[in-house]
């Protein structure tokens, strides 16, 4: 979009531009008529040609010539020097279009065209983008022209690297050959290339980039490159199963009927439908789990087909959760029994990350489901509270680590030299301590050393990163809010690294059947994370912080109830997530800032969803459409979720109207704000 | 390898630039407050003298734009909407004519009469013709002729073609979508597998280049952000690591620049500015689209942080003190105020220094003469113009969650004469304008 540098007109100029134009303009019409009557006479030919060199960007005579070589291509009987006559012709053309713009995209994409036509010589082409590239180093037409050609001619990609060796050796501020470098050293490390081997290859790479980086540590091109090796130290690009609930060897009660009573002092679970979830927690989004790539093994009755759904939004099948609801209640009566379920994930292939990635690393897990008979008449419908009934959590350590998925090392890496790296890199940034880069840098070199360490140190390094982190907050104010949620993360990651952290969080609600509640309140959050720690949740305490959005909380497929009172939550919208809750019954958005300004979606796209035609005609939207239109972000949150008490004072949209219209989409409410509802 | 030389090329210029750039600065810290608020206002009558001008005949110096002459026009017409004036009745006959005879007998605009239909001058010539608003222009435009050209510019591999055998690219995706997404003819077939080419696009940097392998780029990211948006597939994106690329263009000049270590450069105020303000309005709140077919984001419920020194509510009110406002001051202790106000609380701490971006366009790439620039000692054009405006306009808004809330006088540099309209961040069109054509165009349907 960018035009090419335009030179200032001095007046004296001004005459001779105005020759220049009348001329060009005379050139134009004269080429436009050989176009729409197809005349590819030399002439007419040669005329395009000086058009294009005058004004490069002229798409329509690209084309036209394009079509004037096809033209003769198909009247000479394929005499290879003829054709090659007439290609070199165009190379040559667009060879002194660049000259005059080496930014025309009809140039360089007409050079690719004469070139895929199979007349090359890579010599040639090298020759001429070395010249380019020595003109203009971050000049990327000529760096993806360059990716191009050694594709089509196959030249090697150690050649190429060897390249950008050369490219960095003379100017290290040079960023478009450390991004070319990463391409090459991506390609030849996935297809394991001789000698590449990530494990000898990255820490060669570190030691190059230091180079860089602590000759100039404010020159960005180290830094960037430094942060793509470290996502190749962590990362690993095939998906991987980070957790799931049930775990593995776990036990889990359920109770038939409405859930009550108490029991063990595991999780509890009970549910009018009969079934339970089972969630599986990927590293990165992905698609294709199905009953076919995931098997279950159990002695519970109509589990056969089971349904796998993607936990994302709407028309997504790419997902990093994925939940099935296994059937616990069959006809005939099976209570006080113990079944065992066998998991297996990656049976067969089919699961695949977002970028292509194959889910190989088939993986087993099993559990026991343990089936109570309990069916009680109903006092459900007590209010729940969140100040009274909490006891510690008293369970062992065994207990909750059968719970969560504390440490769940990757086996599948090989850990040692990533390690190594790491540890060396973190040693050399300590070095750096004042740079705004440097210490962003060490944050993050923390976090990973804390991905793939022991618990023991783990705690150490996240005090490490919250004080760089308040460091940063202070240190670069026009960043403060992107600092402000990486502390979010820490701060969850740090709750959820050990069994001693999380256990301080941890309570049983009496009155809830002993359901576990995780308290995180009070912690100036403004983002979530860790939710894959946390599937074993079934109350989750979430008051007073910085929220402005339940984003990520849809996995937490057991949770029942949520307080979110005294946050930042500005609209139903930001509530969306929750629609993926089939348990949650109680839902405390008291003391938010909802209704403070209606949604606003023609801002960001086409249209308003009540222009829209396909406007739900359903009950509620019939009997009420004027509060359906007032209140369409809140409808389409409430109308899915299945509460039996809602909080919802303390916001603007509060009141008598938003009250009557709550009774109508949620029938099932039995509290609002506190009261009873009379039915 | 062993040896890297003490100072590159890169390293020259940037030198040379932050010399100029801070050389204007402290010029300014140093002047009075008559020089610092005549140095930051928009000048706006010669702003729009020189727009007008160019309108009116398109100077010589433009031959190499021949092939672009759609794209002069919103140029221009979109300059003066963000300055809040509108062209009149004449000029606007003209512009819709002579569009018109742009517009190929089976769709699509071409850069001239009689050339080949194009994406991005398609794009330019809808955009210019919303901007100029009212049935005539909207009627001049041939939904259905359109759609089928988008069609025949659909690639197997997802991706658009900029015209027939042209090049594949993210700038291609953006403009075919946020056409039809404005003209309301978006269908599966034009979205089939664009969102698996966008993301091909995206690279490990976490921004977007213009085709699979390339470098990260703001003008791409910028389209393919939006694109992604528009299509509701944003989240496929890893928003985390674009988010975190984009913040960092943002260099001590507090200008943007486009790519990694590149220099400073007017235009990417708004492709930098506008994915920073989409991002995060989308981390505070993830909207819903109502059935699958069109979505849609809500605006941010994102909380401030920032309430420095005074307190002023009042929008209308004018600052005496705003010309020399410190940026950094403003938003640095500010997390420590509690709010006092609900408007203060519908406002949003940008993940950019806005204030600093301001001061940037206004003192560095502004032209006193009318026209804004990339850099100093550079000349103006009308493409730096119409991005560093609706930068501006960006930037001016980055603090209001929603568009009933206007910025604060302290959230415009130089003050509320130099408020712009805002734009609406997907399509880069004045608000009001967007607004009447999606009325007409869901009307046509």
């Amino acid at each position: 979009m960018h035009g090419r540098p335009r030179k200032a007109y001095k007046p004296e100029e001004e005459a001779a531009s105005a020759a220049k134009a009348a001329k060009l303009r005379a050139l134009q019409s004269q080429f436009m008529a050989n176009h729409h009557n197809k005349i590819y006479t030399k002439e007419a030919v040669d005329l395009s040609t000086k058009l294009l060199e005058i004004n490069p960007e002229a798409y329509t005579a690209w084309n036209y010539r394009k079509l004037a070589v096809e033209d003769k291509l198909s009247r000479i009987e394929s005499d290879p020097d003829l054709v090659k006559t007439i290609l070199d012709e165009e190379l040559r053309v667009v060879e002194s279009a660049l000259k005059q713009n080496f930014k025309s995209y009809g140039a360089w994409h007409h050079r690719k065209w004469v070139l895929s036509k199979g007349h090359s010589s890579v010599g040639n082409e090298l020759r001429l983008l070395d010249q380019f590239q020595k003109l203009d180093t971050r000049n990327f037409h000529a760096w993806n022209y360059r990716r191009f050609v050694v594709e089509l001619t196959k030249r090697s990609e150690q050649d190429e690297l060897e390249y950008t060796d050369d490219m960095i050796g003379s100017d290290f501020s040079n960023y478009s050959a450390w991004h070319n470098r990463s391409v090459l050293l991506s390609s030849l490390l996935t297809r394991k290339a001789d000698g590449f081997l990530p494990n000898k290859k990255i820490p060669d790479e570190y030691k190059l980039v230091q180079n860089a980086i602590f000759t100039d540590e404010d020159d960005q091109s180290g830094w960037f490159y430094h942060l793509w090796l470290l996502d190749q130290t962590v990362n690993v690009e095939t998906p991987l199963l980070t957790s799931s609930w049930p775990l593995h060897g776990s036990r889990i009660n359920l109770s038939a009927g409405c859930s009550n009573g108490s029991f063990s002092k595991l999780t509890t679970f009970g549910s009018e439908s009969g079934s339970f979830p089972l969630v599986l927690y990927f590293d990165q989004a992905v698609c294709g789990v199905s009953s076919s790539t995931v098997t279950i093994d159990s002695e519970l009755k109509g589990n056969e087909d089971l349904v796998w759904e993607p936990v994302s939004k709407k028309n997504s099948q790419v997902s990093c959760v994925w939940v099935a609801r296994l059937k616990y209640i069959s006809s005939e009566p099976c209570f006080g029994k113990e079944y065992k379920v066998k998991v297996r994930v990656g049976n067969s292939p089919g699961i695949v990350s977002s970028r292509g990635c194959n889910f190989s690393a088939s993986y087993e897990f099993v559990f026991t489901a343990h089936v109570h008979d309990t069916v009680e008449e109903s006092s459900q419908d007590g209010i729940v509270s969140w100040k009274d009934g909490f006891d510690i959590w008293d369970a062992e350590s065994k207990d909750l680590n059968a719970l969560a998925t504390l440490d769940r090392s990757n086996a599948q890496m090989d850990s040692k030299w990533r390690q190594e790296a790491i540890a060396e890199e973190i040693d050399l940034f300590r070095e750096l301590p004042d740079s705004k880069i440097g210490k962003l840098t060490l944050a993050r070199l923390l976090m990973a050393k804390a991905m793939i360490s022991d618990d023991a140190v783990k705690g150490v390094h996240y005090n490490e990163i919250l004080e760089l982190c308040k460091d940063l907050m202070a240190l670069d104010s026009s960043h403060y809010q992107y600092y402000k949620d990486e502390h979010s993360v820490a701060l969850l990651r740090k709750v959820t690294s050990s069994t001693e952290d999380l256990s301080g969080h941890l309570f049983r609600c009496r009155n809830m059947n002993n359901s576990v509640c995780l308290r995180l309140n009070n912690l100036s959050l403004s983002r979530i994370a860790s939710v894959e720690k946390l599937l074993f949740v079934q109350m989750l305490d979430l008051s007073h912080n910085e929220l402005h959005s339940t984003e990520g909380l849809e996995a937490m497929q057991l949770l029942s109830c949520l307080n979110l009172s005294h946050n930042r939550i500005r609209s139903f919208s930001a509530l969306d997530s929750l629609r993926h809750l089939k348990q949650l019954r109680v839902l405390d958005v008291s003391h938010n800032h909802i209704g403070e300004h209606s949604v606003d979606t023609t801002r960001y796209l086409c249209s308003s969803p009540l222009s829209n035609s396909e406007w739900p005609q359903d009950e509620v939207g019939s009997q009420m459409p004027s509060l359906v239109t007032k209140y369409w972000d809140a409808y389409f949150v409430l109308r899915d979720l299945n509460l039996k008490q809602l909080d919802i004072t303390g916001n603007v949209i509060a009141g008598d109207e938003f009250s009557s219209f709550v009774l109508q989409v949620v029938p099932k409410l039995v509290w609002l704000d506190g009261k009873k509802l009379e039915i | 390898m062993e040896e890297l030389p003490s100072i590159t090329v890169s390293q020259r210029e940037q030198f040379l630039v932050e010399n100029d750039v801070f050389g204007m600065y402290s010029y300014f810290d140093t002047s009075d407050i008559a020089t610092q608020k005549f140095m930051v206002e928009i000048q706006r009558d010669k702003q729009l003298d020189y727009l007008m001008n160019g309108l009116r005949q398109l100077g010589p110096s433009f031959s190499s734009l021949d092939a672009n002459r759609p794209w002069v026009c919103y140029w221009i017409i979109h300059s003066i909407a963000l300055l809040g004036e509108s062209v009149d009745d004449d000029l606007e006959n003209n512009a819709i004519d002579f569009l018109g005879r742009c517009q190929g007998s089976d769709g699509g605009y071409g850069g001239g009469p009689g050339q080949l239909p194009h994406l991005a001058t398609s794009y330019a010539a809808v955009n210019t013709l919303v901007t100029l608003g009212g049935e005539k222009a909207f009627s001049s435009i041939n939904r259905e002729q359109m759609a089928c050209f988008l069609r025949r510019m659909k690639d197997t591999n997802g991706g658009f073609r900029m015209h027939n055998m042209g090049e594949i690219d993210v700038r291609a995706c953006y403009t075919a979508i946020s056409i039809a997404s404005i003209l309301n003819i978006v269908d599966d077939e034009l979205t089939r597998g664009l969102g698996d080419y966008i993301l091909s696009c995206q690279t490990y940097e976490g921004g977007i280049g213009g085709e699979p392998g390339s470098e990260a780029h703001g003008g791409y990211t910028y389209c393919g952000l939006a694109t992604m948006i528009l299509i509701n597939e944003v989240d496929r994106l890893n928003l985390d690591s674009l988010m975190n690329w984009v913040v960092h263009r943002q260099g001590v000049e507090l200008g943007f620049q486009g790519r990694t270590n590149k220099l400073v450069d007017g235009c990417y105020t708004f492709w930098q500015a506008a994915p920073c303000v989409l991002l995060q309005r989308f981390f505070s709140s993830q909207d819903i689209a109502p059935h699958g077919s069109s979505s849609h984001m809500s605006q941010g419920t994102d909380e401030d942080h920032e309430e420095h020194g005074h307190d002023e509510d009042d929008p209308e009110d004018s600052d005496e003190d705003d010309s020399d406002e410190d940026s950094d001051e403003n938003s640095g202790n500010g997390h420590q105020v509690h709010h006092t106000s609900t408007y203060i609380d519908r406002r949003i701490q940008p993940v950019f220094d806005s204030l600093g971006l301001q001061r940037y366009v206004l003192l560095c790439s502004q032209v006193a003469d009318g026209g804004f620039r990339d850099k100093l000692r550079k000349p103006r054009d009308f493409y730096h113009t119409c991005y560093c405006l609706s930068g501006l306009s960006v930037a001016q808004h980055a603090w209001s969650k929603d568009e009933d809330t206007p910025p604060l006088t302290r959230d415009i540099l130089g003050g509320y004469a130099n408020h712009l309209e805002p734009v609406h961040l997907l399509h880069n069109v004045v608000m009001d304008r967007y607004n009447e054509a999606i009325e007409f165009f869901h009307r046509e349907a």
